[in-house]
């Protein structure tokens, strides 16, 4: 903090408007979204309905990464066991063939569900940051009654001054800049 | 949120001539091949038969037993869809006819335990004598479809009466006959399905059995629900009150049954597979040899492995079409279950394949069809008084 009170920002990553009410911010995100913000985001304190599709948020990718894994855990089960039982190391069990599917199709199976679900959390975790020891606090009522609309800096018509009337006029509590997002 | 919902009525449906006529065509077909059938080969006649019943009465049966677990559950979602399930309940009666004509004229051509010659010479059969005769079999059946036919008359009944005095408490009311249902359900299918189609190889037992028939029915059901809301709603009588969400549901129910249906029959397979005896590798031989093999592998890829992948993505269960398509998909491969099931249990060299096995199930199909439509057309398509219609018509899938 600056002697005068202001906050003196080295960095400016964009601006918070801070809502009291659910239908507020759905509101504002859609009408945000109309007015040709691309680049922002809304934090609610729980799942809000309906909130995906005011934001615009796009279906997530990370289910082609669980579908990748979980055909690469397929191939590789496949692979171990028929190396294991078949080639590296025959055993005649029951009488049956070296390399019986029936009894690879389980193992091959976990090791599906397996590489697919680690895989996932993994890249949830990446795309996500996480886990991150000191994430920045922008609005410490966010997490239990308050809803907030976070419009970054990066977006092509962000404007100091013109994006903090537009956030205010939508009937934010308060609106302020963010240094760190 | 509280998202502006408006709840218009829905538009009744009218069951028309044409739908008239094409149900009364497709049971005359049926009439026509089951009589000239009878005449020519009257055991693969009862066979097709046995086909198409089995899977009509397994769909009411299992429609009952998803409207139980909704009642039992109170469940929000599915109440704008309850009276469609009820249209496909609404057979039962008419399979309690075929069912008296199944067991007076057909069960000797198709059940060998019931031929006293036979089982004189069989220790096996003797010795499973005392639950595989002819009277037991009669009073098993009629206290199974007495009871079941009972449940949906009181399952649906309230529902109904409800649309009339808007009374919660009758529904309230279902919670504890939907717990008896689904006693009496698990219990007498079972039953069921060890009676009409198990028994066909009375040497073989699978512990199995009747789960895997369940698992094949549900999805064929949901199937069945998604066709028949999709051709509700491309007539447009459901005026905004069913919306794509619900079919979304109902779609991850399709893939998840899909997958259940794989796994019973997998773990059903392996386990006789690793054991390798021969009073229960039977069943697996006959349907390994010849042209059954394919059968067995076009089961394997046509009712798991292909709408599995096809049903993955979500925009899959979005998309009327799409969805649409694979559903008549999965109803088709429970009728090639159903006839790898039966047949191979009379000719186990040789899949035969014509008019019989389409004809007659076609038939049940246009009894079925009746059933349905006069069902849904004497009714409100969606119940009007349930307090709950209004969150059930907001419901949403989320991301």
């Amino acid at each position: 903090m600056a002697s005068d009170g202001l906050p003196i920002f080295t960095k400016l990553d964009g601006m918070m408007a801070v809502f009291t009410e659910e239908h507020q911010i759905l509101e504002a995100a859609r009408k945000i979204k109309e007015q040709g913000y691309t680049v922002f985001d809304a934090i609610t304190p729980y799942p809000v309905h309906g909130l995906e599709e005011a934001v615009g948020v796009k279906r997530s990718w990370i289910p082609w990464v669980t579908f990748i894994a979980g055909a690469t855990g397929c191939i590789f089960g496949t692979w171990l066991t028929w190396w294991t039982s078949a080639v590296s190391w025959p055993i005649n069990v029951g009488g049956k063939p070296m390399w019986s599917l029936p009894a690879f199709v389980p193992i091959i199976f976990e090791l599906t569900i397996l590489f697919a679900a680690l895989a996932s959390v993994k890249i949830m975790f990446v795309a996500c940051g996480l886990p991150r020891v000191n994430p920045p606090v922008v609005d410490e009522d966010l997490t239990s009654h308050k809803f907030g609309l976070f419009i970054s800096s990066k977006d092509s018509k962000f404007n100091n001054e013109e994006t903090k009337k537009a956030l205010a006029d939508l009937g934010a509590e308060k609106v302020h800049e963010v240094s760190e997002y | 949120m509280q998202k502006h919902i408006e709840i218009n009525n829905p538009s009744p449906f009218i069951f028309s001539h044409k739908l008239k006529g094409i149900c009364a065509a497709l049971g005359f077909l049926g009439l026509i091949a089951f009589v000239f059938g009878l005449k020519m080969d009257a055991s693969r006649t009862w066979q097709a038969f046995l086909m198409g019943f089995f899977f009509f009465t397994s769909m009411s049966l299992i429609s009952l037993m998803f409207l139980a677990l909704q009642h039992l559950t109170s469940a929000q979602w599915s109440v704008n869809i309850r009276r469609v399930f009820e249209s496909l309940a609404a057979f039962l009666p008419y399979s309690a006819f075929l069912m008296i004509i199944l067991a007076l004229f057909g069960a000797p051509e198709l059940y060998k335990w019931l031929d006293p010659e036979i089982v004189a010479h069989d220790a096996l059969l003797k010795h499973k004598e005392p639950y595989l005769n002819n009277t037991f079999f009669l009073i098993r059946s009629a206290i199974f479809f007495i009871g079941w036919i009972l449940f949906s008359r009181k399952l649906t009944g309230n529902s109904l009466k409800q649309d009339e005095t808007g009374d919660d408490s009758l529904i309230k009311k279902l919670i504890p006959v939907s717990v008896g249902y689904i006693v009496f359900f698990t219990l007498s299918y079972s039953l069921f399905s060890v009676d009409l189609l198990m028994s066909l190889e009375p040497h073989w037992f699978s512990t199995i059995f009747g789960v895997y028939l369940f698992g094949g029915a549900m999805q064929s059901l949901m199937a069945a629900a998604i066709l028949l809301i999709l051709y509700i709603c491309k007539k447009g009588l459901f005026n905004g009150l069913v919306t794509m969400d619900h079919i979304h549901d109902l779609g991850k129910y399709l893939l998840g049954f899909t997958v259940f249906w794989a796994y019973i029959a997998f773990s059903q397979y392996m386990l006789i597979w690793y054991a390798n005896m021969p009073e229960e590798t039977v069943f697996f031989m006959h349907r390994s040899v010849g042209s059954w093999m394919w059968v067995s592998l076009g089961l394997l890829f046509f009712k798991f492995i292909i709408p599995f992948l096809l049903l993955l993505p979500r925009w899959a269960k979005r998309t009327p079409k799409y969805l649409g398509t694979i559903s008549a998909f999965i109803i088709l491969t429970q009728f090639l279950d159903l006839y790898w099931l039966i047949y191979p249990n009379f000719d186990e060299h040789h899949a035969n394949f014509s008019f019989y096995e389409v004809l007659i199930p076609c038939g049940m199909a246009g009894l079925f069809g009746f059933a349905m439509f006069q069902f849904l057309s004497k009714n409100s398509l969606v119940p009007m008084k349930d307090p709950r219609l209004k969150n059930s018509v907001a419901h949403e899938v989320v991301y």
